[in-house]
């Protein structure tokens, strides 16, 4: 099997010709080290005579020509060119003696005959070397000539051609227009021609009619759509954070910059910088930070328990892992631990490139949700909604402004009125759930039209005395009020924490929902060495958010207190004040991605175990499920009542006081209706703007830290084994990055698309040439190093990849030049003859055939029933998916299916977690997205078979294709049969093939005639009404025809 | 083409694989399927690669029932009687030897050791030490070889079970099972060779589809989850109405289009894609003959217990293991979840090892009856143990164990381990390896020993490096093969 895999990998063609020719082991006139030599040493020998010079068990080595080549003393050599009996090499492969005989037995390699054949040819014809191809910079080839020219449309053809000219072949006639037009529209929009495209296409006898198609679907929105699919593979975009619980998070307006960036053309080059170091631009716009979420789309873990540390490794690791993947086609990933077993990469190197990706402040353990560095990202008609808020907000705080001088006046006669009623309070209500006065009972105020409030109790011994507005409930350490089931807020609930306190010791709870020690769960705002602590938890000692003032507060004389809360899991979410102060904060622990919600009671002046409950008096408790801002803070700060301020002057009020009284004004019936209905203007308004604000996605992204983090080399790949310190910096196999390049991550970026870099340009138009023919012209699409395959066009590459940097890296172009070449256009039909000389047809003697990516395959058949919902972008979406399979594998968080048109859109918004790819997806090849993936198979296994009979998506679509088939395919059978046939395959079916199907319908009418139940039954199956007025049992049979074209091998496959 | 379709058929009849299909088109198709060339050796499985096994395998499959989330070694199989003695003490700094530690824990101001509060005795001509949590475990413990002295690189549920699953602690690697369906191909050619199913309501820990995907492995190698709720396996079930006369003529007239095709295309794939059609077809009515339990006397809930008449319960699903293992199913992975015992451990894992002992023993007993635990190899156990030391509150009633990656115990049975054995041995606090360490590549080692291949050689090219399941390491564990 191995020997079988390397003649495939490394002697494709050689081997390909030779077996034609009858000949299995014929030996090529000229050996090419790149081809021919290069492979066999890579894998044989270069585990111990490589790159790696930790595992090198002699002086020389196969990777370096002089090494290999040097003089070992006493006139021994590994390679002494032209003579085979001076050269230990063949000395040792051909060791009759098998101790002596290379590779070492224990290895379990061995050399064929083949191959000694060949190292022995190469060494007669003076052992020439070459560096390894992909690390030499491409050169412009001379396109060749042809015998065949007639057949030639542009330079491709005229290397490929030329190629099969050597093997005695010639391209295939042209495929027919109308598979010519399927086979485009697939390939640049993701799904099928509609019948009106198929007529205006055939109809259209214009030389240039197929040019003018490309033009024409390059200009289609689905283009961008179609484009993303594979880079969202690579990218390992996700909508969850792939570890553990596996938690949403938001980075769908990245996927949207893609399919936008594609759409307008945005040149590879620019689309590379961007993506990798758009935040280092000069004055970077918000598209251009949202680029970045490229390096932000790998996952993160947020399991209870983690080392940190190791994560925040894991994480730079995969960006360079994905970045050299998807942009260099190498494998740095293997130099993580120790120098590159094949290729020239140090272990050094590697941890050059990851300085460049370590600077962003993260943390290793990360959030539900978003995690740091992350930013709002507005979509463009959010921005515009945005705006309107504010111009609307300016206008009417301007009217409001206008009539101030009114308000002032009507304010002081108000306050006239009432500076001898009895005593009068005021606080915010908005959001209020309870109000404890504690004025010498313990009964509770809901919100106004608020659910009655439990019954609450005293533990313990309690008691009241004079507090600071009527009187106080008074603690002794040993006794505390449950309120019951109040307040029960969860980690992404608002709230707010609001209490009076006068206290006799340092240390207490005053308003908790809170147990267990010492691992408590739940929320705390209490007292702790006279500091104020506020702590909401999973579990307190790693699961949490806890934050304590730096200031102490003074005992013994009363203080307000309060923590509020925006519903965002992050400590700096989380603010304290006292005496309605923010307050700075020390933050001890800020890490919480899992519910706090607890079954324990609401306590004031308790909670969390004997030894924490509360000395002195507490006022006046309240509690909100909003958060109040810091004015709220301070109005509730003061104490004196609205008659006492009325006393004062306005001059002497504090900016607290007058907020209270002009709120209390506001607030009462003594506003005039001018003045109430344009402050009632601007606050609705302002909370209108709130509420559309926390819509908003937000988006993780890169950021640079102000001091680069230190960077070491991580023995063993070990987060917890530094080594040496290391600076940024690029491998010295591979051009030098300019001096006057940027020294981080944005020079790193200019870097890999400078026209002196050899693999970007050819990772890039080999991935193009992946995604239109099914393989990449270096298969190994990934890998372009010594293991890796070699080209099967290597001049084709270069000239492809001089002229996308030629063209300005001008995707659309490049990709026109691809798909407007006699190559490309080619019949797929096969011959026997071809497919036994060139089985994975290599060499491009007819068109490519393969099935359809698994997004392509739902696409296509909504698509043909008419249901796709061919609207761009948004957050994503929850389609049709067997019940249950979430909750199978986790107990948090269930996928609720979602109706209407969001069953119908494109796949590419399908919701995606994870550990749990959507499994009609997974079935079909798609990757997990757990890492990045730039190959997709084309496996072809029963449980696809299942899905596409069986799924409810296919099964549904055939249902209203049979609606479709019956409305407007015509009159007769035959004529629905062909229309769906066509819809679904772009032809016409033959005379044969519309037998079979008129055959088959006429036994499904029948058969559901016959069982007059069962029609209705199978009609029953998807959300999209059906037709009533047409006949159950024969939409039933047209359903399983429409069903039997949807399974069809043509129909799932690209012709 | 004829010459490739020619030998298609001649493989067919040979192995008289399709039924139904007697036009011989697509034929291609199986062994395409299954990964195996057409000129390669006639194995007497379908699929797996040439040369495999290595050598003469003692397991033809394995029921592999994973423990998820970290049994106590200490409360169910290693027996420190010395705990007792220092109950409440801090751990000696030199027996927890600096090593890191979960910082659920980390930041613990002690960490007072805790016996376990339930009772231990010997069974068997063994002697096998359990704890009374496991009565019917002690009943067959004689066939049962223990390997006290596992151990484990990571310390957190994601990264420990992926590491144990696919010997790596990322997502990417393919799964134990899908490897050996990758090597040796299937006996059983209306059902999936590689077979996954987990215990329903069984909670806690998450778990992925990553744990037993094909990784880098074509996906046809990914196991197939049998499912306890809607379809057992995704998408078999016809649409209601639609019944299996339909479905047969369905796949009929579809062979046919297709068929037209492969003449027009040459393309050897159009072939596999009809055969992969009757392949499912034939799933369709295996899958529900297959969990039938109808059939099945009362003498097998007797063993199992009435737990194995509910769908998707740990038990049920031990009798669908024994029942895939009849029908020639290669590797047979079960999940129960629960075993994360941080705290209250002692009231919870009475609970929890109660709906594992009877219906593990039961499916023990039964292979042997069968005669099927000669070839069979059961594995059970998890990703780690727990801590010696308490984590929480410890009082006299109560006590959590925090995850614990040096040493726990792991059950082995059937197919030439060693049965009424006990390897390796730990500590006096149960906390770190005295003899014998068995790493998790070790043990992965040593099931595919048992299967007749040599884990160094079992490999696939990636990326251009040749991986394999143990990566650079694992012995087999010479001491509990016979």
């Amino acid at each position: 099997m191995q020997m079988a895999r390397r003649f495939e990998i490394g002697l494709g063609f050689s081997l390909l010709l030779a077996a034609s020719l009858g000949a299995q082991e014929a030996i090529p006139q000229t050996i090419q080290f790149n081809r021919d030599i290069r492979p066999i040493l890579s894998e044989n020998c270069f585990t111990c005579h490589g790159p790696d010079k930790s595992h090198r068990t002699t002086v020389f080595h196969f990777d370096i020509e002089e090494s290999a080549k040097q003089d070992l003393g006493k006139g021994h050599y590994a390679i002494f060119p032209g003579d085979l009996e001076k050269s230990a090499l063949i000395q040792r492969i051909t060791a009759p003696d098998e101790r002596r005989r290379m590779p070492p037995a224990a290895t379990g390699k061995k050399l064929s005959e083949h191959q000694i054949a060949l190292l022995s040819a190469w060494i007669k014809q003076g052992a020439p070397w070459e560096k390894h191809w992909s690390f030499e910079p491409p050169k412009r080839p001379e396109v060749p000539k042809v015998a065949d020219s007639a057949r030639v449309r542009n330079p491709i053809d005229n290397f490929i051609v030329h190629r099969l000219e050597q093997e005695g072949l010639k391209l295939s006639p042209e495929a027919d227009r109308a598979t010519l037009l399927r086979r485009l529209t697939l390939d640049l929009t993701g799904k099928g021609p509609t019948t009106a495209e198929m007529d205006r296409f055939l109809a259209d006898k214009s030389p240039d009619a197929y040019e003018k198609l490309a033009d024409r679907l390059m200009q289609s929105p689905h283009y961008g759509e179609r484009m993303a699919l594979p880079w969202l593979d690579a990218a390992r975009y996700a909508d969850t954070s792939g570890y553990q619980q596996d938690h949403e998070r938001f980075m769908w307006r990245w996927r949207d910059w893609v399919i936008d960036a594609f759409n307008k053309n945005m040149p590879f080059d620019k689309f590379t910088i961007e993506q990798l170091a758009g935040d280092l631009l000069p004055n970077p716009t918000l598209d251009q930070k949202i680029a970045t979420a490229f390096n932000r789309n790998h996952r993160t873990n947020a399991e209870g328990g983690i080392v940190a540390e190791e994560f925040a490794a894991e994480y730079v690791v995969d960006r360079v892992a994905t970045t050299s993947s998807v942009f260099l086609g190498v494998t740095l990933g293997c130099a993580r631990c120790h120098d590159h077993k094949y290729d020239p990469f140090t272990q050094k190197e590697f941890y050059q490139l990851f300085a460049y990706f370590n600077n962003v402040p993260e943390l290793g353990h990360s959030r539900r949700g978003n995690s740091n560095p992350h930013i709002q990202a507005p979509t463009p008609e959010q921005q515009a909604e945005l705006k309107k808020y504010d111009d609307q907000i300016a206008s009417a705080s301007a009217r409001f402004t206008k009539l101030r001088p009114a308000l002032n006046a009507s304010e002081s006669a108000w306050l006239k009125s009432i500076a001898n009623a009895p005593a009068m309070q005021w606080a915010p209500s908005r959001g209020l759930v309870a109000h404890y006065a504690l004025d010498g009972n313990l009964g509770g105020e809901p919100a106004p039209n608020g659910k009655p409030l439990p019954e609450s109790k005293w533990e313990g011994s309690g008691q009241f005395s004079n507090g600071l507005m009527g009187q106080a409930a008074s603690f002794d350490g040993k006794s505390h009020i449950v309120l019951g089931d109040v307040g029960d807020f969860d980690y992404m609930n608002k709230f707010t924490l609001s209490a009076w306190i006068f206290p006799t010791a340092g240390t207490g709870a005053i308003v908790s929902r809170f147990q267990g020690e010492p691992q408590g769960k739940g929320y705390t705002l209490q007292l702790k060495d006279s500091k104020v602590e506020a702590i909401f938890a999973f579990r307190v000692p790693d699961h949490a958010l806890r934050v304590e003032t730096d200031k102490p507060i003074e005992l013994n004389q009363w203080h307000h207190v309060m923590a509020s809360y925006s519903g965002s899991p992050e400590a700096r979410n989380l603010t304290v004040y006292v005496d309605g102060v923010p307050q700075t904060v020390k933050v001890i622990m800020d890490i919480l991605t899992e519910s706090v919600s607890i079954k324990a009671p609401l306590r004031i002046g308790g909670g969390g175990g004997p030894e924490n409950q509360f000395h002195g008096l507490i006022d006046d408790v309240r509690i909100y499920n909003t958060e109040l801002n810091a004015e709220e803070a301070g109005i509730l700060s003061v104490s004196k009542s609205l008659n006492e301020l009325a006393k004062v002057s306005p001059g002497q009020r504090s900016a607290a006081e007058s907020n209270k009284v002009r709120s209390a004004f506001l607030d009462s019936s003594s506003v005039p209706a001018e003045i109430r209905s344009a402050f009632g203007q601007v606050s609705k308004l302002r909370e209108q703007r709130a509420n559309y604000d926390e819509g908003i996605s937000t988006l993780m992204v890169m950021e640079e830290m102000p001091t680069p983090r230190e960077t070491h080399v991580l023995l063993r790949g070990a987060y917890d084994a530094p080594g040496e310190v290391v600076t940024p910096g690029v491998p010295a196999i591979l051009p030098p990055i300019p001096a006057d390049f940027p020294k981080n991550r944005l020079g790193f970026a200019k870097w890999l698309v400078d026209p002196s870099n050899p693999l970007t340009a050819r990772v890039a138009v080999n991935r193009f040439w992946q995604m239109f023919f099914g393989t990449g012209i270096v298969k190994t699409v990934d890998d372009f190093g010594s293991q890796g395959e070699s080209p099967s066009h290597p001049e084709l590459l270069d000239w492809l990849a001089t002229e996308f940097v030629r063209t300005g890296w001008n995707v659309k172009e490049m990709q026109k030049t691809i798909l407007t070449s006699a190559t490309y256009r080619q019949a797929s039909e096969a011959t026997p003859e071809m497919v036994q000389k060139d089985p994975e047809n290599r060499l491009l003697a007819h068109g490519a055939r393969y099935r359809l990516p698994a997004e392509t395959l739902r696409d296509q058949a909504l698509s043909m029933a008419g249901l796709l919902v061919e609207k761009l972008g948004g957050p994503s979406v929850k389609p049709y998916q067997p019940e249950g399979l979430w909750t199978d594998l986790t107990q948090q968080g269930q996928y609720v299916q979602e109706h209407g048109e969001n069953l119908y859109r494109r796949s590419l918004y399908t919701f995606w977690k994870r550990t749990i790819p959507p499994p009609s997806m997974a079935n079909f090849d798609a990757p997990s997205r757990e890492s990045c993936t730039v190959q997709r198979g084309f496996t072809n296994s029963p449980l696809q078979a299942l899905d596409l009979m069986n799924d409810v998506s296919y099964l549904e679509a055939a249902r209203v294709l049979a609606e479709r088939m019956m409305k407007e395919g015509g009159a007769t059978a035959e004529q629905r049969i062909a229309f769906a046939f066509r819809l679904a395959t772009g032809r016409l079916p033959s005379a044969g093939e519309s037998r079979v199907l008129a055959e088959s319908l006429h036994y499904s009418l029948v058969k559901f005639q016959t069982r007059p139940n069962s029609a209705i039954k199978y009609l029953k199956v998807g959300e999209h009404p059906r037709d009533q007025k047409i006949d159950a049992q024969e939409l039933a049979a047209y359903t399983t025809i429409a069903s039997l074209i949807i399974n069809l091998d043509e129909t799932v496959t690209k012709e | 083409m004829e010459k490739i379709l020619a030998e298609a058929q001649l493989n067919m009849n040979r192995r008289h694989f399709f039924g139904r299909t007697a036009s011989g088109l697509g034929i291609g198709a199986l062994a395409h399927l299954l990964g195996q060339d057409l000129s390669a050796q006639e194995n007497q499985a379908v699929g797996g690669l040439p040369g495999l096994p290595h050598f003469a395998a003692k397991a033809k499959r394995v029921i592999y029932l994973f423990q998820s989330g970290g049994p106590s070694h200490l409360d169910l199989f290693d027996y420190k009687p010395g705990v007792a003695k220092v109950s409440g003490t801090d751990l000696p700094e030199s027996v927890r030897g600096g090593q890191r530690l979960t910082t659920m824990t980390s930041m613990q101001a002690s960490f007072p050791v805790v016996p376990s509060l339930f009772k231990f005795a010997q069974h068997g001509q063994s002697g096998a030490w359990l704890s009374e949590l496991l009565p019917n475990t002690a009943r067959v413990a004689d066939n049962l070889c223990f390997i006290k002295s596992l151990y484990t690189d990571q310390i957190n549920h994601d990264p420990a079970v992926t590491f144990a699953q696919t010997g790596f602690q990322l997502a990417g690697r393919p799964s134990l099972g899908s490897w050996i369906s990758y090597g040796l191909g299937t006996e059983n050619k209306d059902l999936p060779a590689f077979v996954v199913m987990i215990s329903v309501g069984s909670s806690d820990q998450p778990l992925y589809d990553r744990l037993w995907g094909a990784g880098f492995l074509p996906s046809r190698y990914q196991g197939v989850k049998l499912r306890s709720v809607g379809d057992p396996v995704l998408y078999i079930s016809d649409p209601d109405g639609f019944d299996r006369e339909q479905r047969r003529r369905f796949i009929d007239d579809l062979d046919k289009l297709n068929q037209i095709g492969l003449e027009k295309y040459s393309d050897p794939e159009i072939g596999t894609r009809i055969a992969q059609y009757e392949m499912a077809f034939r799933m369709q009515t295996s899958v529900p003959e297959l969990t039938d339990l109808s059939k099945e006397p009362a003498s097998t809930f007797e063993l199992y217990g009435e737990d194995a008449k509910k769908p998707g319960t740990f038990a049920g699903n031990c009798l669908m293991a024994r029942r895939l293992a009849e029908r020639g199913v290669r590797f047979i992975q079960l999940y129960h979840r629960g075993w994360d015992h941080h705290s209250n451990l002692p009231a919870l894992l009475p609970v929890q090892a109660k709906l594992v002992d009877q219906a593990s023993a039961g499916l023990i007993e039964d292979l042997k009856q069968r005669g099927l635990l000669d070839d069979t190899l059961v594995i059970w156990g998890g990703e780690f143990g727990r801590t010696v030391y308490c984590q929480g509150k410890l009082t006299p009633t109560d006590y959590g164990r925090d995850h614990h990656g040096r040493c726990f115990t792991m059950w082995m049975a059937g197919a030439g381990i060693k049965p009424g054995m006990s390897y390796g041995e730990t500590d006096d606090y149960g906390y770190n390896i005295a003899k014998n360490p068995v790493h998790i590549h070790d043990v992965n080692a040593t099931i595919l020993n048992q299967l007749g291949i040599d884990h160094t050689r079992l490999t696939y090219k990636y990326q251009g490096r040749n991986f394999r399941l143990t990566d650079v390491h694992g012995e087999v564990v010479k001491g509990i093969v016979s």
